[in-house]
């Protein structure tokens, strides 16, 4: 299935942006208000808890006066469903005890009272939830808050109500609890604004998360755990060849209950996971297959020699995504004191969340019920209504945790697949794929080809960047149609916007068209972007004979944010106090982008001719903090994310084969690798910006640049290590 | 050949019908028993998200035969809390608010309690862990080990 509006698109705001009113979720004529009770993947396995009764969309309280926040984005790890619930219980003076946090239903019906208000759709990405929801979901809260000090007032006038810690209300002399106020809190019109708190009990505070107690214990139900009464088990078997479609297919299998022909691939469905994937494993060699007619466009090695000839000639269009400073860069080059012009090369990556893909789904004549680990909710039901023509109302989409989504969880492949399995069996399905079929199968991170030509002048300023992005495009593959060849600003995002002092720039974007499938990865643009750029900066300070974090504070000193995250790391990692200890070398890198700002220092040591990283020094500056620990959190895991790719991730396609098939061929991070990573939150009062993407794309070039300054050698192509196994030391 | 096995899981004797005896124990747990908390991650015991202890040792379970299984002392996730090293375990994991995404964390913690009943302490506990977490975890959980 394709969508219609590309993530980036609308996460960066390209289509129209729909605000939801803030009130619409505590509304009267809501639809959800007092409606079904909202439950998440959890009520699938676990028994219904106290009573609980809603206020509007985003509360329920319960006879014990619990709290639940209904979060409407995905909780994969990045700690939202904490961080919102702390905005609630910062404007509802909840204890932290008393507050419970859940996904919200996935609502097909407009307006939605869970789509992010950032872009008017309930999506999860583009690091986007505490942007969109934290004056939103404040506000809710404060006029939350008002309605049950009126229901106060219409229980007991006493015109002396007010706001006390523990989710009560006092009006001195008599108390109630908000449990004892609900029902009549919900019968009352709400104000259209409310105040919003001044105080900082739970916003700013190191909370722990809702989530965690349930992930110590196996509680918590990820979608690979969701269990229906009466359900079978599937395992999918897709063409070795990306593309190919199923000729034919054998018509029954021993082991299977039935084998459903989805044309991408071939549903196996049995017993147990485990049977049905052994019956996938013995039916995949008599499935015929078609395969794609162009497996040029499916061969990496093919792309990348593309991609190297786009980037060094001549083209009549490229396309201009920035154009700054009267003078043409390229006429600034020539002229320049000292420059640089070098091409960095970054290959196709894989997702490989740590939960396969899965999806479960119960279809019958009359409804379907689907629980998804999904990012992309606003997808779901009309996915589902395509695939049974079923209306929307008789579709209900649960929202799962998420064993990590990295972007890999916004497509609708597996949700497609297990509804199109359900519904020919005619049977509640759990379709699991096998982690060979998640790598083989992924939509994978755009290799990317980019040439950084910049100069300085005689007084060491920056004076031209001339930047060529040369990449198969995610919106321009999804999106195309005859008479449609739609624009990718995505695909240069961490070069454009730059706020260095750069009086002469022009960014170009030349797409580099492939059929290998695209799709969003932990960072997107940025995680290419981002190495070419501060790579080429290391090198262009190198070239001037400056230091390289004193060149960038230079160049950022226009943008008080940008500097004092620059000044941050380098009080953190003692840049400026001293050399690091002998045998190590320090790098550097800085990104504006997700709304924060970034810079890392990485300090690396030379271990038997491979890199060593030891220390990673974070500093961010991402607004207000909701939750430092969490934040802390999202840059130790970025630096993992980012480690990895950087010394081994790559898919290599020979003629669409894929060259991974598990992650002893996909090598990941072990804890005796990782760096000791020491984080500096810069104090912020701006809006919060965006952490679960911000700590990736620093990391490769922040290595990169250490190795350069310990040994001498550029790395500008990625990995570091090709071919890397989970064998190797 | 389908068989029924009894199984002791987590100090009760549990009944499993499976399709043959070389089913993983991973599956049987997950799809036979219902306890979904040890999980799948890559079926070729690399990454450690299945970890189980079998008589007290750590086993990945997606590739031990649940015939063998038969007769020992299984414990998974959900069996951690009835354990002393391992409630002791989840604590620490909570106060250093280890898990993000959570999905490895059953088999962390598990290979976690295995070290513990071998003897091991603090960072010797931290050398044992071969899990991959693809969150990156990995700081936490060498501070929470410190404590154990
Ligand atoms: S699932 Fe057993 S080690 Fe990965
Ligand atoms: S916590 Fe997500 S993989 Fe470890």
């Amino acid at each position: 299935m394709t969508t219609s509006v590309g993530r980036r698109a609308v996460i960066a705001g390209g289509a129209t942006a729909l605000l939801v009113p803030v009130a619409i979720g505590l509304s009267k004529s809501a639809s959800l208000l007092g409606g079904a009770s909202p439950t998440d993947g959890a009520s699938a396995n676990a028994a219904a808890g106290p009573q609980a009764a809603a206020l509007g969309a985003y509360l329920k309280i319960d006879t014990d006066n619990n709290v639940t926040i209904l979060i409407g984005p995905t909780e994969m790890g990045q700690g939202i469903m904490t961080g919102l619930a702390q905005l609630v219980a910062e404007e509802l003076m909840l204890t932290w005890t008393q507050v419970r946090a859940e996904h919200s239903p996935i609502v097909a019906t407009s307006p939605n009272p869970y789509a992010n208000p950032l872009f008017g759709a309930q999506f999860t990405g583009g690091s986007t939830s505490m942007r969109g929801w934290y004056l939103p979901l404040r506000k809710a809260a404060a006029i939350a808050r008002d309605l049950l000090l009126a229901a106060a007032e219409a229980l007991t006038p006493t015109g002396a109500w007010t706001l006390a810690s523990g989710g009560q209300v006092t009006d001195g002399v008599h108390s109630y609890r908000f449990a004892d106020l609900v029902s009549t809190a919900a019968t009352l019109t709400p104000p259209t604004s409310a105040t919003l708190a001044t105080t900082r009990n739970a916003i700013g505070q190191r909370l722990p998360r809702t989530d965690i107690p349930a992930k110590v214990t196996g509680a918590a139900v990820f979608g690979i755990d969701v269990q229906v009464p009466g359900m079978l088990y599937a395992a999918v078997v897709h063409c070795p060849t990306l593309g190919g479609t199923v000729a034919s297919m054998p018509t029954s299998s021993r082991g299977a209950l039935a084998l459903v022909n989805l044309g991408t691939g071939v549903g196996v469905v049995s017993t147990d996971t485990w049977s049905a994937q052994r019956a996938a494993d013995s039916i995949a060699s008599s499935i015929k297959w078609t395969l794609p007619q162009n497996t040029a466009a499916l061969d990496s090695p093919s792309i990348a020699a593309k991609g190297l000839s786009l980037v060094a000639s001549a083209i009549e269009t490229p396309r201009v995504y920035e154009q700054a400073g009267g003078i043409d860069p390229a006429a600034a080059l020539a002229g320049a004191a000292a420059k640089i012009d070098a091409t960095y090369q970054l290959p196709y990556l894989a997702h490989a969340c740590m939960e396969v893909l899965n999806c479960t789904a119960v279809v019958t004549a009359t409804s379907a019920e689907v629980w998804a680990p999904t990012q992309a909710q606003a997808l779901c039901i009309p996915t589902v209504a395509a695939i049974t023509g079923l209306p929307p109302a008789a579709i209900t989409v649960h929202t799962t945790f998420l064993g990590g989504g990295l972007g890999r969880k916004f497509e609708m492949d597996f949700v497609t697949e297990a509804v199109k399995i359900a519904k020919q069996v005619g049977k509640p399905v759990k379709l699991t794929w096998s982690r060979k079929q998640d790598f083989q199968n992924d939509k994978y991170r755009p290799c990317a080809t980019i040439r950084v030509q910049a100069g300085v002048d005689a007084g060491k300023a920056m004076s031209a960047l001339l930047y060529r992005n040369v990449s198969p495009s995610i919106n321009i593959q999804r999106n195309s149609s005859p008479g449609n060849n739609p624009e990718d600003t995505g695909a240069v995002a961490g070069a454009t916007d730059l706020p260095y002092a750069i009086p002469s720039r022009r960014i170009e974007f030349v797409p580099n068209p492939a059929d290998i499938p695209l799709g969003y990865w932990r960072s997107v643009g940025e995680s290419y972007n981002t190495f070419a750029v501060e790579s080429a900066i290391d090198e262009l300070a190198l070239a001037a004979g400056a230091d390289p974090l004193a060149f960038r504070r230079v160049h950022l000193s226009g943008d008080p944010r940008a500097l004092g995250v620059i000044n941050a790391v380098d009080a953190l990692s003692g840049w400026s106090k001293g050399p690091p200890p002998s045998g190590s070398a320090r790098g550097v890198a800085f990104l504006k982008g997700f709304g924060s700002y970034i810079a890392i220092v990485a300090q690396v040591s030379n271990s038997g001719g491979k890199v060593k990283v030891s220390k990673m020094f974070c500093a961010i500056d991402c607004g207000v903090a909701v939750n430092p620990d969490q934040i802390e959190a999202q840059m130790q895991g970025g630096v993992v994310h980012g480690l990895a790719a950087t010394l081994w991730g790559q898919v290599i396609f020979n003629k669409g084969v894929p060259s991974v098939s598990n992650f002893s061929n996909y090598r990941m991070l072990r804890l005796s690798e990782m760096p000791v990573v020491s984080v500096s939150i810069v104090p912020s009062e701006a809006a919060p910006g965006g952490v679960g993407e911000t700590g990736v794309p620093c990391v490769a070039p922040a290595v990169a640049n250490a190795w350069a300054k310990l040994t001498g050698a550029r790395v500008r192509n990625l990995p570091f290590y090709p071919g890397a196994t989970m064998g190797d030391g | 050949m389908s068989s029924t096995l009894t199984l002791n899981v987590n100090g009760v004797a549990r009944t499993a019908t499976v399709s043959d005896s070389g089913m993983p124990l991973l599956w049987v747990l997950r799809d036979i028993l219902g306890l979904t908390g040890t999980k799948y991650g890559c079926g070729i015991e690399v990454c450690g998200a299945c970890t189980v202890l079998v008589n007290g040792k750590p086993e990945k379970s997606c590739e031990f035969d649940v015939g063998s299984a038969v007769g020992k002392k299984i414990v998974t996730v959900e069996g951690l809390a009835d354990d002393a090293d391992g409630r002791k375990a989840q604590a620490a994991w909570i106060t250093n608010q280890v898990p993000q995404c959570g999905y490895c964390q059953p088999g962390m913690l598990v290979a976690t309690v295995g070290a513990m009943k071998a003897g091991h302490h603090g960072s010797e506990i931290a050398s044992e862990l071969k899990n991959i977490c693809v969150c990156g975890t990995y700081q936490r959980v060498s501070k929470a080990v410190q404590t154990l």
